[in-house]
Order: structure tokens, then sequence, then C-alpha cells
């Protein structure tokens, strides 16, 4: 028997249908052909097609490798300490003990907050003669200029990211060791495994779907670091904290060059794709090679 | 997939208190320097004259001066008032698409219904924020830029949501739905008296998840209002911190202790249901 008849599975399907085209398909179809034009809202006559143009500028632009550099640096600074975090926290928090959901809620806070107002505290911290100073001071350790110098600037905003992500990334590593069988380590425990030789011999080979599931999800999310940029550096100082997006945005909306910018976006789009299918690949590979 | 949705494992009895006390004494101090932030966020916005310095703050005296004049001085109030406007409406968009096509979708009785399937996981992998300038181009030609339409629309039917929807209903048995029909219940009905109740799980953790997001929601809503009175509360926050208050730390303060507490309380109330709904999620 049928659960429904055929019009009313189209009624019902129908507003994801339509968000679908509207919002998904349509722009993905026109952004390709906008960024193959110079259109630009601001600009007198008509748009142009220019080809690869567009492309072959964003190639050739030092602000773009500039900040396609501060993204990968900002992906390769903070994810290794983001999911070694994560990791620790869920190791920390998985066994049972008691007033254990406190510290799970707790470490997991900072996801839920927006992230203008976590950047906005950090700013505050990080301020000249701020709490982050007096903190190094009190310690008799020099304190640098943190958002101001260029220097520290990335650095600075990749330690909050740390700090604001681990935790979301801990819940994640709890599903993956919540699915490990325990009669695992039953076993393992009866053969004189000690804790050491279980968690190397067990939970990170078995953790690692987990793995690759965080590293990409999270290398696709550093790539797309902005709210941050925008509140903390404005790109700033000396383009040191320009990230891909944040040039992506001033592109299209301060200087309204909304071909090139789509150009721009084109490229991200496939700079994610390909890091999530080789990262994807180096750890099933590395599963292969384990068993 | 639907275990996820079911209260967390409960394990064997809890483990003695000497125990846990070791795990709480190298626990506790981290969670409280984690914890910090927010503790000086807070301790600004109640302590006027204290600058940006965290030990003055501590001193007090508290009042709630600085968040009185936020209210006076700024629009926050219309911000806010906005936030919750589109908050309101995306999460009942979403619940509501999500149900009907996830049904729809968990049934598989709908002509291609692989290809609608496969459009959703595409919709999921696919940042949102690339999607920023074409959307841009979108919203601008259908005359939607800065209006609440343009806040609402692009999220109202969000493809998480329906992919979480499918698996649950991939789950249900579908007696209930034959025995109803059987009993001359039209489809319209059978949606509402029995799917729905069904459903309510999972729509909790989509429409917590929809709110968590769209509250904190900050590129697009900047990109497409230009106008302050349609701003949301982290534009106008953002926005505000790069006027003449840029340094004003408890004003700043007192705005983002402002932006945080609605998504605290829905966090705290339903910290359960939304670590299993990203369980779940993580499950895919």
């Amino acid at each position: 028997m049928r659960a429904y008849s055929r019009a009313t599975a189209w009624a019902l399907l129908s507003p994801w249908v339509l968000a679908f085209a509207v919002f998904g398909l349509y722009p993905f179809a026109f952004s390709l052909g906008a960024s193959l034009t110079d259109y630009s809202p601001i600009r007198a006559g008509a748009t142009r097609f220019v080809g690869l143009a567009n492309y072959a500028q964003a190639c050739t632009s030092r602000e773009f490798w500039n900040a396609l550099a501060n993204t990968g640096w900002f992906v390769l600074g903070s994810i290794p300490f983001t999911t070694l975090a994560a990791l620790g926290l869920a190791l920390a928090v998985q066994p049972s003990f008691r007033g254990r959901t406190p510290f799970r809620v707790g470490f997991f806070l900072p996801s839920v907050v927006s992230v203008v107002v976590l950047s906005l505290v950090f700013k505050g911290l990080y301020a000249p003669g701020g709490s982050l100073d007096a903190l190094l001071g009190a310690l008799h350790l020099p304190a640098p200029a943190w958002l101001q110098d260029p220097r520290t600037a990335l650095p600075a905003i990749m330690a909050m990211d740390v700090w604001s992500a681990s935790g979301y990334y801990m819940i994640i590593f709890l599903a993956g060791l919540e699915s490990i069988p325990r009669d695992l380590y039953d076993a393992a425990r009866l053969d004189g495994a000690g804790a050491w030789a279980r968690l190397t011999t067990i939970t990170l080979p078995l953790l690692r779907p987990t793995l690759a599931f965080v590293l990409v999800v999270n290398t696709i999310r550093s790539l797309q670091i902005f709210a941050e940029v925008f509140v903390m550096t404005r790109g700033g100082p000396l383009g040191r904290t320009t990230t891909v997006v944040y040039y992506l945005y001033e592109q299209a909306f301060s200087r309204f060059h909304l071909g090139y910018a789509s150009a721009v976006a084109w490229l991200l789009f496939a700079i994610s794709l390909l890091l999530a299918v080789v990262q994807m690949r180096a750890v099933n590979a590395r599963e292969q090679a384990v068993r | 997939m639907s275990a996820a949705f079911e209260p967390v494992r409960i394990e064997a009895p809890p483990p003695p208190w000497g125990r846990s006390l070791r795990r709480w004494l190298w626990l506790g101090p981290l969670l409280f320097t984690m914890l910090l932030p927010f503790a000086w966020m807070i301790a600004l916005s109640l302590a006027p004259h204290a600058g940006n310095s965290f030990s003055k703050a501590l001193r007090g005296p508290w009042d709630l001066s600085q968040y009185r004049a936020l209210f006076a001085g700024t629009n926050v109030g219309r911000y806010l008032l906005n936030s919750a406007i589109v908050a309101t409406l995306v999460v009942a968009c979403n619940v509501a698409t999500a149900a009907m096509a996830g049904w729809v979708l968990g049934r598989r009785r709908v002509p291609a219904e692989r290809f609608w399937t496969l459009g959703v996981v595409a919709t999921l992998m696919v940042p949102k924020q690339a999607l920023m300038i074409p959307l841009y181009l979108v919203m601008a030609r259908l005359h939607l830029i800065d209006t609440y339409a343009s806040l609402v629309l692009p999220f109202a039917v969000d493809a998480f949501g329906i992919f979480l929807v499918r698996q649950f209903v991939t789950q249900l048995p579908i007696e209930l739905e034959e025995a109803a029909r059987v009993d001359g219940a039209t489809d319209w009905g059978i949606f509402r008296k029995i799917i729905l109740p069904l459903l309510q799980p999972v729509l909790a953790v989509v429409a917590i998840q929809s709110f968590l997001a769209n509250w904190n929601s900050f590129l697009f809503p900047l990109v497409f209002v230009d106008s302050d009175r349609l701003r949301t509360l982290p534009v106008g926050l953002a926005l505000l911190s790069q006027t003449e208050h840029s340094v004003d730390w408890g004003f700043l303060m007192a705005g983002s202790t402002l932006a945080s507490l609605p998504v605290l309380a829905v966090f705290v109330v339903f910290q359960r249901r939304i670590l299993s709904g990203l369980l779940a999620g993580a499950d895919k």
C-alpha cells in the first residue's frame, strides 16, 4: 500500500525542491557564469564575457596568494592542536565518573556562543594593557602586541580558534569512542594490556574513521574563517590576517568586483573539495595499511 | 541511527567517589581556565569604570548601568527583536519543511527519490560560505537584498534537518500509516495525527540546531542587509565594535552577554538533545 498519494508527495516535497533550485542549483550555475564575466554593479557599461581572465587574475594576484597563504597557515597551525585537544578532552570525559556531564557540557560551551561574541571577548583579552598582558606581566614574561603585531596577529586568532573549537570536536570523538565495543577492552585487559597499550592498539586504530571526519570537517570550516577576522583585525596588520573568505568579502562588497569574486569563490570551493578528498584518501590508505 | 535519539546509554554503576575526585582535580582547573573568558565577559559587562581590567571588574561595584546605556544609546533593542523574529521564522520553516520532506524521502515512494536525497546530501557537503557571492547575486536579482526575506528564505529549508528526519522515518514502522489508511484517513490526516507526533524527538533536535545556527549566523546577515533597522544582533554588535565604542569594553561585553544569554539558556535546558543531535550528525 502507498504511504501517500503522488500529489501529496509532491506537495510535501515542493518547499525543498523549490529551495534547492532557487538557493542551491541556480546560484551554483549562475556564479559559474558570473565568474567568466567582469560583472560589477557599480561600473558603467554592459557586462562583458572575459573567459578565464578572472581565474588568471586570481592566480597571479599577490593579494590572493597572501590570503591563501594566511588561510593555509591557519589550517596547518590550528588543526593539529584542535584535534589533539579534542581527542584528549574526549578521552578524559569518556570513562564513567561521578559528575561527568558538567564537564562534557562545559568544554562544549564555547561552541554554542556566537563567533562575534567570542571574537569580541578575545579582542578585549588581547588588547594592550588588557588581562592577558597583566597575567604575563605578573609572570615576568614579555607581552607582545598580539593583534597589532604582524607576527602574532594570526597565531592569536588561531589560539582562539583552538580554544573555541576543541569542545565541538570532543563531542564528535566521544561519538566515535562510544561506538567501540566494550568487550575489546575487557579482552585486552584479560591479556594483560595496560592503559597505554589499550589506547594504541584498540582506541586509536578504531577511531580512524572519526579522525577522518574531524579532519575533513575542521579543514573545510577553517578554510571559511571570516567573522573572527572581521571583528578582531579587519584583515590587518599589513594584510597578515586576511583569509580567503575575508579577501572574497572585500573584493565583492567593498570593491564590488563580483565577477572576480565569483572566480575566487570557485577556486576556494575547488580547494576545499580537493583537500577533503586527499584527507579521506590518506586516512583510508593508512587504515588499509594497518590491516 | 535511531539509537542516537535515545538518551545517552547508562553504563554500569558509577565508580567510587575516590576515582571521580581524582579526575575532578585535574579536569576542574582545566574547565575553569577554559571558561574564564566568559567570566571576564560577564564581569566586565556588570562593572562600569573597570575598562578592560578583570581584577577591577571583579572588585565591583556591579550594576546594570552598561546594559541600560546600551539600550538607550544604540539600536540594540531593535537588533534583538530582529534576531528573535528571524530565528523564530527560520526555526518554524525548518521544522515544517524537514518534517514534510523528511517523511516523503524516508518512505521512498516519490518519483526520483534517489535524486532528491542525493541533492540533500550534496547540499550538506557544500560549505554555505562558498555560496556567499552566488546567493548574493540571486538575492539581488530577486530584489530581496535588505529585506527580512533575505534573512529567512535562503535558510528556511535546511538539508541537515531533512536528512535527520529522513533517517528517522526509515526506522519507523509503516503499519500505523497503513492501518490509518484502511480506516479512511486522508494523507493530511496521517501526516498531522500520526507522523508529526512520532517525529517529535527528531524535530526537537532540528529546532534546537537550527535555532543555534541561525541566532549566531553572521556572514549572510552582514552581506544581505544594509539598513540598521534590519540588522541582527551579531551583525549589529560587530559593527558597533567598529564605531567610537571600539574600546568601550564594558559596553561591548554587555551586548555580548545579551547575545549569548538566549543560546546559553537553550543549551543548558536542551544540552542532552543538542549533544545527541551532534552525535547523530557525526554518525552519518
